[in-house]
């Protein structure tokens, strides 16, 4: 999710009008800035996810403005980051404001449109989710509406595209000059408000709002929560599966490896050169291997699914099933989503902390995540590695995480000074995404995981085939030898593993497969890639966003957890098989 | 009594809500009335209702937050 800062304008173009987009978090702003400019932004169902801006260009006949994404608010009061960059985008003046209104939450809305009548810029309002209001039997009187606010209102439902024409074709009228309008009282101004411009119908709840209500409720949420857990790892685990077993797997094998090596033989038959390039460790065969036949199905997959969970506005309902354990490390519930993101990529994780609580609740996410939460591209390699032997002792792995991750959540929360914040979520409508966000997200996500992935693993591959044919893996070997044969019953070998894991950290599992191991001594191996160093890049991000100081604490942290936990388990399976 | 003690589907009005902003910036404020939806196992937060917006409020706060039954 890099992607925030990669659209920002280098050479804004001058002379057009610049244009604010704003309105309180979860309103569908994101969508609307998609629709309105067809730049890529990924958009997120939950709150918080526009901690930065965007900025993009409006097309229409010929002309062009400037449209800037301001990060979701409630209020001008300047209280939060978000706050501050929005009263300091307003100071830098524009020539229009669009206010994105929440049809199915006007009265609260509205706060935030009284306080940019402080200003004196022309506002046109989109009463978005106008759909979703209806199907609640809310009617909005939008004449009336616009009357109160004196200003435009337009009907919208982004993520259908309606009404956004309308909007478009708006932003490139004129506008008269406008007054500042005092509103001394916004609570009971917006109270009145509402009660003329809204009617509530009784309307039967649909389905997916009984759904919606089942998911809070422990009874029936619980129960689902495991049922969505369940039939997302299935999605993942067995979709992953087929099609590195039906198409990837058949195409490396039969077609592209004979291929490359019949034309290296044409060059080398033999000797070094020949085997760093189709070896055991063939750079030019492994770095498509590795990452587009044995990672890229999982991660495609996790990031479908994630997505879809993400746009439905699901996972603050997980949050708020999960807030009373993880109060227990001293976390509120809404921090599953930096978690559930850990598990895609431990990199936007960490920068998805910024933009919430307490110094002591971010280290705490942070150094958990950097533990034992594993990364799509590593979850994909354990099921390569685990799956295929034993689904056990996939599940085994997968459990100890859970464990470690709640141990160590509790003993930070004691040892760790300061507060966590108390739990104040809103609930968003619970909604089927739309397809083309959600293609649109998906593709950009992937796209970031080839470039980021592809650099990295050729150069660690290419130093592997360089470290196990030059022989200085038994040079290597001999001297971690205590550490890896005889603490953790590995294979000399296996300590490419460790060089290779500090890289990337599906590379601290894949050398394992091409070695012949017992099960145990793959579970061992899979727990010592668990629990070890994330991977560089997560590395440079701790000490960008910490002190070097914390990072290197976090990271001895996860050096010392990975060997002692991973020995310990070797001894004790050993011990009881 | 406060908010937390409340009974399920029971309606409240709130009489007293600590000066909290991230109540303020939600819009829970003295005099409106709302419901309890449900109440989260394990020190979890309770949910309210108000209007057709459905919030978590963390236990702690809801402990803070004085309501009266409305009949």
């Amino acid at each position: 999710m890099d992607c925030h800062q990669q659209h920002q304008f280098k050479h804004r173009p001058t002379g057009i009008k610049k244009v604010l987009l704003m309105g309180n978090p979860n309103v569908g702003k994101s969508v609307i800035f998609n629709r309105l400019t067809g730049l890529d932004v990924v958009t997120a169902n939950y709150t918080g996810t526009t901690v930065t801006y965007h900025e993009g260009l409006i097309r229409h006949q010929g002309s062009q403005a400037l449209l800037i994404d301001v990060p979701g608010i409630y209020s001008l009061n300047v209280q939060s980051k978000a706050e501050e960059v929005a009263v300091s985008m307003l100071n830098a003046g524009a020539d229009l404001i669009i206010c994105v209104l929440d049809a199915t939450h006007l009265e609260r809305n509205l706060s935030l449109a009284f306080d940019l009548q402080n200003y004196d810029i022309p506002v046109v309002y989109s009463l978005n989710l106008s759909d979703v209001a209806r199907r609640k039997g809310l009617e909005i009187d939008t004449k009336l509406l616009s009357q109160y606010l004196q200003a435009p209102v337009f009907e919208t439902v982004a993520v259908k595209n309606l009404g956004v024409g309308a909007l478009k074709h708006i932003i490139f009228q004129d506008f008269p000059k406008v007054n500042k309008m005092q509103v001394h009282n916004p609570i009971e101004k917006s109270q009145e408000i509402v009660q003329n411009v809204l009617q509530e119908n009784d309307v039967e709840l649909s389905l997916l709002e009984r759904f919606s209500d089942w998911c809070i409720k422990p009874k029936t949420g619980i129960p689902i929560m495991f049922l969505v857990l369940a039939l997302a790892l299935g999605i993942i685990v067995g979709g992953g599966k087929a099609i590195r077993s039906i198409i990837l797997l058949p195409f490396v094998n039969q077609i592209y490896a004979p291929l490359v090596t019949r034309i290296v033989e044409r060059f080398v038959t033999d000797g070094i050169i020949y085997r760093v390039l189709v070896g055991e460790f063939g750079v030019l065969i492994k770095m498509i291997e590795w990452p587009f036949a044995l990672i890229l199905p999982y991660v495609l997959l996790f990031y479908i699914v994630f997505s879809f969970l993400e746009d439905s506005g699901y996972l603050p309902r997980l949050g708020v099933l999960m807030d009373g354990i993880f109060r227990k490390m001293g976390l509120p519930g809404s921090n599953i989503i930096p978690f559930i993101l850990g598990y895609g990529c431990a990199v936007p994780a960490i920068l998805g902390t910024r933009a919430s609580g307490s110094k002591k609740e971010r280290i705490i996410v942070v150094t958990l995540i950097s533990i034992a939460v594993p990364c799509t591209a590593q979850t994909g390699a354990f099921i390569t590695l685990l799956g295929d032997r034993s689904l056990f002792a996939l599940l085994f792995v997968y459990m100890l995480s859970f464990i470690t991750i709640f141990f160590t959540g509790l003993l930070l929360n004691r040892l760790l000074k300061g507060k966590s914040r108390p739990l104040i979520l809103e609930i968003p409508n619970l909604l089927l995404p739309d397809f083309r966000s959600l293609s649109k997200k998906i593709w950009i996500k992937l796209k970031h995981f080839v470039k980021e992935a592809q650099v990295p693993m050729f150069f660690g591959i290419l130093l592997a085939g360089l470290i196990v044919e030059t022989g200085a893996i038994i040079w290597i070997g001999t001297a971690l030898e205590p550490l890896v044969v005889g603490w953790l019953d590995l294979p000399k070998e296996a300590s490419l593993s460790l060089l290779l894991g500090v890289i990337r950290r599906e590379l601290a599992v894949m050398p394992l497969l091409e070695m012949d191991l017992t099960t145990i001594q793959l579970i061992t191996g899979s727990v010592v890639a668990l629990f070890y160093l994330p991977c560089i890049s997560v590395f440079v991000i701790l000490v960008k966003e910490f002190k070097a100081k914390i990072a290197f604490l976090i990271v001895l942290t996860t050096f010392f957890m990975a060997f002692f936990i991973g020995g310990l388990v070797q001894n004790i399976l050993n011990w009881v098989m | 009594m406060h908010l937390y003690a409340g009974k399920k589907h029971q309606k409240y009005i709130l009489n007293d809500c600590p000066n909290d902003q991230l109540l303020f910036a939600m819009g829970i404020r003295n005099g409106l009335t709302v419901s309890i939806v449900t109440k989260q196992p394990i020190g979890g937060p309770i949910i309210i209702r108000i209007k057709n917006r459905e919030i978590a409020i963390d236990k702690a706060l809801a402990c803070h937050i004085t309501a009266k039954a409305v009949t």
